[in-house]
């Protein structure tokens, strides 16, 4: 299996509370402070809660009864106090948590995007775009969900129980054993069934992930849909994506909310055998009537916030599959390395060293491929569809690693220079270009921070230079002009011409045309040569076209068909093979 | 919509972080554009109308579950005084006890899982619904509205009307049904301090719209700053080729700081407002407490109050209190859930598009466009094009980058239609044909290769007319033969996303093949040959030539040598027909012709030699 296939949905360990917490730890490190602050806060809300009532309850005894109206007020006085204390402190938690929950979906978000752009082509061609999306967009927020809502309550509401626990044990060591047996039995529940439940949670998220890939595809090819009159198709793909997130959410969901019943019957329990085994005591003048009502009121503030961990406890599992999704992605490493650099070896700028490549291991694309391109010259590269130009064309440029044998720059292993350096020498311009959404101005200057500094007349000043103005005359508003991503009203010779300029502008060493003009009128194409003559005469080209004319002044011709990459020695040779081939595709 | 062309991008939230437009005037109104300056969405409850039944058990179950639920503390008081008195029978309380506790237990659970069940199935069916009406929709919709944003109308606005039926339905009914039912009791025991204490009740209500009223808004912006997200990394991997070569990875991720910084923004706006929120209320709800003590303690000790009562008013007031804390938080499910479906409404509301045909004759052939007239937005894309085809020709068009070819055969689909003009097939207008008929008979072999994550079959055989003896002649013409013959699985191979594995040309004759197997009377080329080699696509037009007789072929070239003989060529410059003509005729009577054609002449040499 390709190392870049994003996993779907494999079983996975439940993940333990300690567990998580070492996992997220990292995520969390920055956020340190503000958790502290919310959690002081939340202990200050809670003491706050629970003074209320207390001092009600001493205003009744002391002063109403004794019809002390200016100790009423006194009291009222003190009671506002705590209110406020406690606004003020469920408003800081309240902030504090969120800011914890935003901040680290942002830092996630911007660590896995991160983590997108080091990864190497063979990623996206493994990966369903809206998956991906769902990755990054639905994951990262139901962590978010998670740690502004239910972190804080999770670990104050231990806290809580903790302290109840150990008064209730205190107190009367058996009564309290009693009380909390029937904890003892849902936590254990809670961990039996946590592997499932998180295993449900992670396929309800996988479900959703397949949605949106499914979405996407039928979103972006919606033309074709319509042309083919398969509306049924989108239609009925997206049913069983819709169908499969639904039987999904429900078998998570059902699971999900199991648990908030299953602790309010514990606690039901625990209150009965408090009372039964309280007034067994009792009979044995053992306890207190005062004492056992005492006694339950600890039970209720043991249990209570044990039913609230059961509503945090299927978004934490749901936080922790999403996690893993997460994961997934980051722990994916490049296998494009760079290697520490080495003298080279002689003066050509790009050579092949017995280079062995395929997509598929077993499946070859260039078997053996060796030549050397010098300075300054034209290459071609012509064959059959399907025979591995592009290929070829993607290994210069270090799309991909080969599987065995070197590609050379400049006399040194291509691996050894850095990703910047083998941007500024070599332009590559793909077959079909990729236009991001914005103007032209902001292609043709995409990811050049020299070009991008320019102003208009500095950008069109070095347009007219290098004769590239006249084409963006065919733009009814030439670099203002608005494009989209998916191609909306422009067409594939026009997003040739920008993706042209583009790489024009750069003066790169090596230059590769990868059909490049194919859908561009032969007219505009003759004054697209003629700007390709005018570049540096170091520059090196290497073309791929169908069209002869565009390779007839090539230096050079090389034949790539069936994993064999041949030199023909000129135009007429070529033609040659190109007559007598045997597709091998 | 007819104004939205799909050159319009203004339905996206944003442009590139740098030099993003603060405002294009113009834009599209209401195209995809979620809710900025709307705040206020359509009610939520008639979606749930359908589900009238289930709501009812949801309601049902919580208010049985929250009642019963009252009963507990209730036998622990009888079973202590009971005791007390000396008149426990502890085997009656045990039973009675935990004959409630399992009771709770099963009613609750069981309105969890009808929650679990409705808010899925509503989930299920408002995705449906949404993809049901996109299916009427037509192609300048889909791209005008952009998929960034179906996107998230159909995950995270879903997902947000979801979390509003699972959570928020039952608790806000039942809550309501709490509040009403202990102010009444408060009222009946004191009515002058009820009143007194019932007034908070309008301070949290108008603290509510007010903060509601911002909220909604944010959230709006919140749903479009996912838009954002959504296409900066759909760009990003869409280019990943690109990106990789230029070493824009940085670049890429400044956008995408931006925005999702955006996002994290909205989101802290949104979170200080909530933050603000529930604490005020709880306040509110505190401040009814200190008056019940100031001035219910003012009337006891005056003696208009019993110390009983006095205690009952303040158990009361916390009955009252918890469903005002509990609406509180579901407001923001609410909001949320509120601001998308507002989205999805305008999804589902919008118009569709104008008379569906019912024309589902055989198509002849014969094809005419009179005085057409194309706009993309401001610019002329097609200038009073008139065009006659005639049935079983061949006709091909020829013209510079981006002089209105493709949309011409756009319009020749339905996939556009034209500002003003007539597209007429076998003299009939193109309005008049049933959309499915029309699309079964005229084939379209696009520019750009489209694949789908299917087997090779079922890309080829694409459309569902589509017979086995179909497929095997669209194979062989389009010289697929030998290539599918070398995959190990054959026609049964998997093609990816975005067709990746397979080459530029192979895609290609996959496309072509696609139009074929539908057995078309009309076949449209987009610029076919580009990408298939001079010998190949000679073999190619001679087969379909052989295996299609009586088709009608307009394609939409770069190269003369191959459509010299060709009934007809007619060239189009800048969306203007400038002659059209065989290629004697062209040859002779245009001097535009001629250019094109010398431009060529350096290669023909080859080619024929190839030929």
């Amino acid at each position: 299996m390709n190392p870049y296939r994003l996993s779907s949905g494999e079983r996975r360990e439940a993940t333990s509370v300690i567990g998580a917490i070492r996992r997220l730890a990292p995520v969390m490190a920055d956020q340190r402070r503000s958790i502290i602050i919310a959690f002081a806060a939340t202990l200050v809300a809670s003491g706050a809660s629970t003074t209320a009532p207390w001092l009600i309850a001493r205003t009744v005894d002391i002063h109403i009864r004794a019809g002390n109206y200016p100790g009423v007020l006194t009291s009222a006085a003190l009671l506002l106090a705590v209110y406020v204390t406690g606004l003020i402190a469920t408003y800081v938690q309240t902030l504090q948590m969120g800011l914890v929950g935003r901040r680290v979906l942002f830092n996630l978000r911007n660590a896995i995007f991160t983590k997108l752009q080091e990864l190497p082509l063979d990623f996206f061609n493994q990966n369903k775009a809206g998956d991906l999306i769902s990755r990054i967009n639905n994951d990262t927020d139901k962590l978010n969900v998670f740690f502004a809502q239910a972190l804080v309550q999770l670990a104050a509401n231990l806290f809580l129980m903790g302290g109840a626990a150990l008064l209730l044990l205190m107190l009367n060591p058996r009564l309290g054993a009693a009380a909390l047996a029937p904890a003892v039995v849902v936590f254990l529940i809670t961990r039996a069934t946590g592997s499932v439940v998180k295993a449900r949670n992670a396929a309800s998220l996988q479900s959703l992930g397949a949605l949106s890939g499914e979405i996407q595809e039928s979103m972006s090819n919606f033309r074709v849909i319509v042309a083919f009159n398969r509306v049924d198709y989108f239609q009925t793909q997206f049913k069983a994506a819709n169908d499969r997130n639904y039987a999904a959410s429900v078998r998570a969901g059902v699971l999900n909310t199991f648990f908030i019943p299953l602790y309010g019957l514990a606690m039901n329990c625990a209150q009965v055998a408090v009372l039964g085994y309280g007034f067994y005591l009792i009979t044995r003048g053992q306890f207190t009537v005062g004492l056992l009502i005492g006694f339950l009121l600890y039970v209720n503030s043991f249990y209570m916030p044990l039913r609230q961990l059961a509503a945090v406890w299927s978004s934490f599992q749901l936080a922790m599959a999403s996690f893993d999704r997460i994961s997934d992605v980051l722990a994916l490493e490049s296998n494009l390395q760079q290697l520490p650099p080495h003298e080279g070896v002689d003066n050509a700028v790009l050579a092949f060293e017995h280079v062995r490549f395929g997509y598929a291991k077993d499946r070859p694309v260039l078997r053996d491929a060796s030549f050397v391109l010098e300075h300054g010259k034209t290459y071609a590269l012509v064959g059959p569809t399907g025979g591995g130009k592009t290929t070829t064309a993607s290994l210069m440029a270090r799309l991909y690693d080969p599987d065995s044998g070197r590609v050379l720059l400049d006399g040194k292993d291509i691996r050894t220079f850095d990703a910047g350096e083998r941007a500024r020498r070599i332009g590559f311009i793909l077959q079909e270009p990729f236009l991001f959404t914005g103007s032209i101005r902001d292609n043709i200057v995409y990811g050049h921070e020299g070009l991008r500094a320019l102003n208009d007349e500095q950008l069109a000043a070095m347009l007219r230079a290098k004769n590239l103005d006249t084409l963006l005359a065919r733009f009814d508003q030439g670099m203002a002009t608005r494009v989209t991503a998916g191609g909306e009203g422009i067409s594939l010779g026009q997003r040739q011409i920008i993706a042209f300029i583009r790489v024009v502008l750069r003066e790169p060493e090596i230059l590769i045309l990868d059909e490049a003009t194919a859908n561009i009128d032969t007219v505009t194409e003759q004054q697209l040569e003629q700007i390709l003559n005018e570049l540096p005469p170091t520059t090196t080209r290497v073309i791929i076209a169908h069209r002869l004319n565009t390779i007839e002044n090539a230096d050079e011709i090389f034949f790539i068909n069936g994993g064999e990459l041949t030199r023909a020695g000129s135009m007429q040779d070529a033609l040659d093979l190109l007559l007598h081939q045997h597709r091998a595709s | 919509m007819a104004e939205d062309k799909p050159v319009t991008t203004a339905g996206t939230p944003a442009g590139p972080a740098a030099g993003r437009p603060s405002a294009r005037p113009g834009g599209p109104p209401g195209a995809g554009r979620p809710g900025g300056g709307r705040p206020s969405g359509p009610s939520l409850f008639p979606l749930l109308a359908p589900y009238r039944g289930t709501v009812a058990a949801i309601i049902a179950l919580t208010a049985a579950a929250n009642g019963l639920n009252l009963v507990i503390p209730r036998l622990i008081a009888r079973g202590i005084d009971a005791f007390a008195a000396g008149q426990l029978v502890t085997s009656t309380l045990v039973t009675e006890f935990i004959a409630a506790a399992v009771a709770i237990f099963i009613l609750t659970y069981v309105q969890n899982i009808v929650q679990t069940l409705a808010s899925e199935r509503v989930a299920r069916d408002l995705r449906t619904k949404i993809v049901a009406k996109l299916a009427t929709q037509n192609l300048p919709y889909i791209q005008g509205t952009t998929t960034a944003t179906l996107l998230t109308n159909l995950t995270s606005d879903v997902d947000a009307v979801k979390l509003f039926v699972s959570q928020a339905v039952g608790s806000i009914v039942s809550s309501i049904v709490l509040i009403i039912g202990a102010a009444a009791l408060l009222l009946s025991i004191n009515w002058e301090l009820g009143l007194a204490v019932l007034a908070v009740l309008p301070i949290i209500a108008v603290t509510f719209r007010v903060v509601m009223g911002r909220v909604r808004t944010l959230f709006g912006k919140a749903q479009q700053a996912i838009d954002w997200l959504n296409k900066v990394i759909n760009e990003s991997i869409l280019g990943a080729a690109l990106i990789r070569l230029v070493n824009s990875q940085h670049e890429e991720y400044q956008k995408f700081v931006a925005a999702n910084a955006e996002a994290r923004d909205i989101g802290l706006g949104i979170l200080r407002l909530f933050a603000s929120l529930i604490p005020i209320i709880m306040f509110c709800t505190n401040l009814a407490t200190l008056l019940i003590l100031t001035l219910g303690g003012h009337y006891v000790i005056a003696g208009a109050m019993t110390i009983g009562e006095f205690t009952a008013f303040n158990s009361y007031l916390s009955i009252l209190i918890f469903p005002v804390i509990l609406i509180g938080f579901m407001s923001n499910v609410m909001a949320q859930a509120g601001a998308s479906y507002g989205r999805i409404a305008r999804v589902l509301a919008a118009p569709a598009p104008a008379r569906e045909g019912t024309r589902a004759a055989t198509l002849r052939g014969d094809i005419a466009v009179s005085d057409v007239v194309m706009k993309y937005g401001e610019k002329l894309a097609l200038n009073h094009v008139s065009l006659t085809i005639t049935a079983g020709t061949r006709t091909a068009v020829i013209g510079p980058t981006a002089a209105g070819k493709t949309q011409l055969l756009y319009l020749l689909t339905g996939l556009a239609t034209p500002t003003s003009g007539r597209v007429e097939y076998d003299g009939h207008p193109i309005g008049e044909y049933d959309k499915e008929s029309l699309h079964a008979q005229v084939g379209f072999v696009f520019q750009d290769a489209t694949m789908f994550n299917l087997t090779l079959r079922e890309n080829i055989a694409f459309s569902k007319t589509v017979r086995d003896e179909d497929l095997a002649k669209a194979i062989d013409t389009a010289e697929l033969k030998e290539f599918i013959a070398s995959l190990p699985q054959g026609l049964d191979t998997i093609v990816s996303e975005r067709g990746t594995s397979l080459s530029g040309g192979q895609k290609q004759r996959i496309m072509l093949a696609r139009a074929l197997a539908l057995n078309p009377r009309v076949l449209l080329l987009d610029d076919f040959t580009a990408r298939v080699d001079t010998a190949t696509e000679r073999k190619i037009l001679a087969n379909v030539h052989r295996n299609y007789p009586g088709l009608t072929l307009l394609s939409v070239t770069q190269k003369i040598a191959p459509v010299e003989d060709y009934d007809q060529i007619v060239l189009l410059m800048e969306g203007e027909v400038l002659a059209s003509g065989t290629h004697a005729e062209l040859m002779d009577t245009c001097p535009e012709y001629v250019q094109i054609y010398d431009s060529q002449r350096s290669t023909q040499h080859y080619e024929s030699v190839q030929a």
